[in-house]
């Protein structure tokens, strides 16, 4: 079994290309660094596995996306790669094709976009390109899977040929790298030259690899003497600027016998969008309306029909139907109440709301592989900057909507340290699509008439919430002057079809998945602590170790509006995914539907009360899937308990403030 | 002149990068921007909000006080 890598720079169709080489589906993203982990897939001709890296400039880390490339290429063993690049920026992504020839194992250019490269007067002969760089280059339309067939018959002979490549860094520097090369162990598992090189331009990954060997210490000092030397000898400011030249001058001379290019033609499709959504005066608004235009379709114009069709198939025809099977196979009632008061009330309480979190997750892909994202970033970066942090943190924030995990892991891509743990911190006070059906409930039972308004309401709190805090934050415990932003802003793209339903179905399904484990286990534990309680089985629902549990919290939870067991016990569950918080209504007041939840829960809130009490969902502490992997993110189990320790504060205060305020003010 | 001081839609090369932060400019080093590359100003967001650049067919976005650091040569 082969080990291929599949590596490119960002937004070059790396992923379609992915998909098309495996067939089996991946999340394909338009925005720099979608793929924030290696994902392996089973090429075609079954000869091998495809390991899709994030999309990088460089081998030389910068973010922590960047990093996970090059310690795969420091640690992993693999037998070659496939090299996607785009032929419309052939220039920039020659330079990483530089580095990885470099790296001597056999491999394959996919030259993709060719058609965008024509279309801008540039037509490339692959050739004489093929024949300079000394590896085959195939065309490939990465979006149809064309030339994909050339790679597999390719994979299958090319992967004995390791390629000789090799770039002169003239006298000076080569005879250091020698040097170095002879001081790197025998038993060295990357290529000598290739780590020389890399320790000299100062790659961070494998220097942290070689500080171990006994040389290190020497090595870095020729490392320092090399930088000196080049400074004062060849007039460059760094010697990484020396090896950049080197290379960009090589690759000039590439592209002059194999590339032709035109006058640029007209301006193109993406200049004329651009000149509307990055408006300097229409830009946010634009980006609010495309927001608030999300909002509406999930709930209002799409969602809510479809939620209400679903709704009235559990708990009509389903409910029947399950009643008169249990009656024919005479099941206990114990066993009744199981099935119909604990699975079906809490496991199809949330499944109700499907339909519109994958409208909402569909919405967040489109926006993803169009391109779009990317601009948000650039339009939101002033006010970013202003709370300390920079645009690209808002593509967390936007995937945190639908939900936080993948948001969470999405801050991969900001460069600067300490604005991503900012982000990663942050991004759970973003409403996730779980914290929806809580909002579905009670807005439906309190605000009929302005649900999209109020819904749209709360999360612009998280968003205020959660840059008031950056703002804090970064003012007092995560202090630092530097900041940087550079976004590539890639063309636009039509999001194909295929591929946006499937990244919709891969982000969808983990929420059905976690209704049937998560949800359908804190279903049956919830029904089973309210049916049990200290004076035995089938007790009164106020006598239950549930009314008991969530009587503690009662007390405190009344300065906020909602001081009952039931919001109590429901919000602990609430931890486990906060749909959960849904299912234990349904279950603690006994009712087979929404609409008759939304009915008995009039009696218990006050539209106040309500709205404190979805302010309250909102914010107090990150699921238990989303704190586990701020854990892994970032990597510190100090930031973990700030993370869920500041949200319960301020999710308190705020609830406070809102139904006490409120009050005064008549409500 | 500065890369800041350039016009919605004019032209520029570039002549000094060196007073830039180090990994800004890693990271237009990496698009393939250094002294020399041609670059268009897009567009710039209000409130001293970050620019749109065009260079050879790619579009970026820098910070304006980064691209401040940046001096150029206006080219007609």
């Amino acid at each position: 079994m082969l080990n291929i890598a599949l590596i490119g720079n960002p937004n070059t169709g790396k992923t379609s290309l992915f998909n098309n080489l495996t067939g089996t589906y991946q999340y394909v993203g338009n925005w720099s660094g979608v793929t924030v982990e290696k994902k392996v897939g089973v090429i075609k001709n079954k000869k091998g596995n495809l390991i899709d890296l994030p999309g990088v400039y460089s081998l030389s880390p910068l973010s922590k996306d960047e990093a996970v490339v090059s310690h795969f290429f420091v640690t992993e063993q693999f037998d070659g790669i496939i090299n996607i690049v785009d032929a419309s920026q052939i220039e920039r992504n020659l330079l990483l094709t530089m580095q990885l020839l470099e790296f001597g194992k056999p491999l394959i250019i996919g030259l993709n976009m060719t058609d965008v490269a024509k279309r801008r007067g540039i037509t490339i002969d692959e050739t004489i390109l093929s024949k300079l760089l000394q590896v085959p280059v195939v065309p490939v339309i990465a979006r149809s899977g064309k030339g994909t067939g050339t790679i597999n018959d390719l994979l299958e002979t090319n992967h004995q040929t390791e390629s000789s490549f090799k770039i002169d860094y003239g006298q000076l520097v080569e005879d250091r790298i020698k040097k170095i090369i002879s001081m790197l162990p025998s038993e060295l598992s990357i290529p000598k030259r290739w780590t020389a090189i890399q320790l000299l331009e100062g790659n961070a990954e494998v220097t942290k690899f070689i500080a171990s060997f006994e040389n290190a210490n020497q090595i870095n000092q020729i490392i320092q003497e090399t930088n000196e030397y080049v400074k004062r000898e060849l007039g460059v400011p760094t010697l990484a600027r020396w090896i950049y030249s080197v290379r960009k001058e090589f690759i000039d001379q590439v592209i002059a016998k194999s590339v032709v290019s035109q006058q640029d033609q007209d301006k193109s499709l993406t200049e004329k969008i651009d000149r509307v959504v990055t408006h300097p005066l229409l830009g946010i608004p634009i980006f609010l309306v495309t927001m608030f235009l999300m909002f509406k379709l999930t709930f209002d114009w799409l969602g809510l029909p479809l939620s209400d069709m679903l709704d009235g198939f559990l708990s009509g025809s389903l409910t029947n139907w399950l009643t008169s099977g249990l009656n024919a196979l005479q099941a206990s009632d114990f066993i009744k109440a199981v099935v119909l008061d604990g699975i079906v009330a809490g496991v199809g309480g949330v499944l109700v709301f499907v339909p519109q979190i994958f409208i909402l997750f569909l919405l967040i892909s489109f926006l993803e592989d169009s391109g779009y994202m990317s601009r948000a970033a650039l339009v939101m970066d002033r006010t970013m900057e202003m709370v300390g942090l920079n645009g690209k943190a808002f593509i967390p924030m936007i995937i945190g909507f639908g939900c936080n995990v993948p948001g969470v892991m999405a801050a991969r891509t900001i460069e600067q340290p300490r604005e991503r743990l900012l982000t990663i911190l942050l991004t759970p006070l973003m409403s996730c699509s779980a914290r929806l059906p809580v909002y579905a409930l009670f807005v439906g039972a309190f605000f009929a008439k302005y649900q999209a308004l109020v819904v749209f309401s709360l999360y612009v709190l998280g968003i205020v919430v959660a840059l008031t805090l950056a703002k804090i934050f970064s003012m007092t415990i995560l202090k630092g002057e530097f900041s940087m932003f550079v976004v590539e802003l890639p063309p636009y793209r039509m999001p194909q079809g295929k591929a946006l339903f499937r990244s919709t179905w891969d982000k969808g399904k983990g929420f059905i998945k976690k209704a049937g484990t998560f949800i359908f286990g804190g279903s049956v534990m919830i029904w089973l602590m309210s049916y049990a309680g200290p004076g035995g089985f089938d007790v009164k629902m106020d006598d239950s170790f549930l009314a008991m549990i969530g009587g503690v919290l009662a007390p405190i939870l009344a300065p906020l509006g909602f001081g009952s067991w039931q919001a109590g016990a429901s919000l602990i569950t609430g931890f486990l995914a906060k749909e959960v918080v849904v299912s234990a209504m349904n279950i603690i007041y006994h009712v087979p539907n929404a609409d008759s939840l939304q009915g008995l829960l009039s009696n218990e809130f006050s539209p106040l009360s309500a709205f404190s009490f979805m302010v309250f969902v909102l914010l107090y502490v990150p699921c238990l899937a989303t704190v586990a992997t701020i854990r892994k993110e970032a990597g510190s189990a100090k930031w973990t308990y700030f993370s869920v320790g500041y949200a319960l504060v301020i999710a308190y205060l705020l609830s406070l403030v809102i139904y006490q305020v409120g009050r005064l003010l008549g409500y | 002149m500065l890369l800041s001081e350039l016009c919605k839609g004019e032209k520029a090369k570039i002549v000094d990068l060196s007073s830039l932060s180090e990994t800004v400019k890693r990271r237009l080093l990496d698009l393939g921007i250094c002294e020399g590359s041609q670059v268009c100003l897009q567009c710039k967001m209000p409130f001293k909000g970050p620019c749109m650049l065009e260079n050879s067919g790619q579009s970026l976005g820098i910070r304006l006080q980064d691209a401040s650091f940046i001096r150029v040569e206006k080219s007609c």
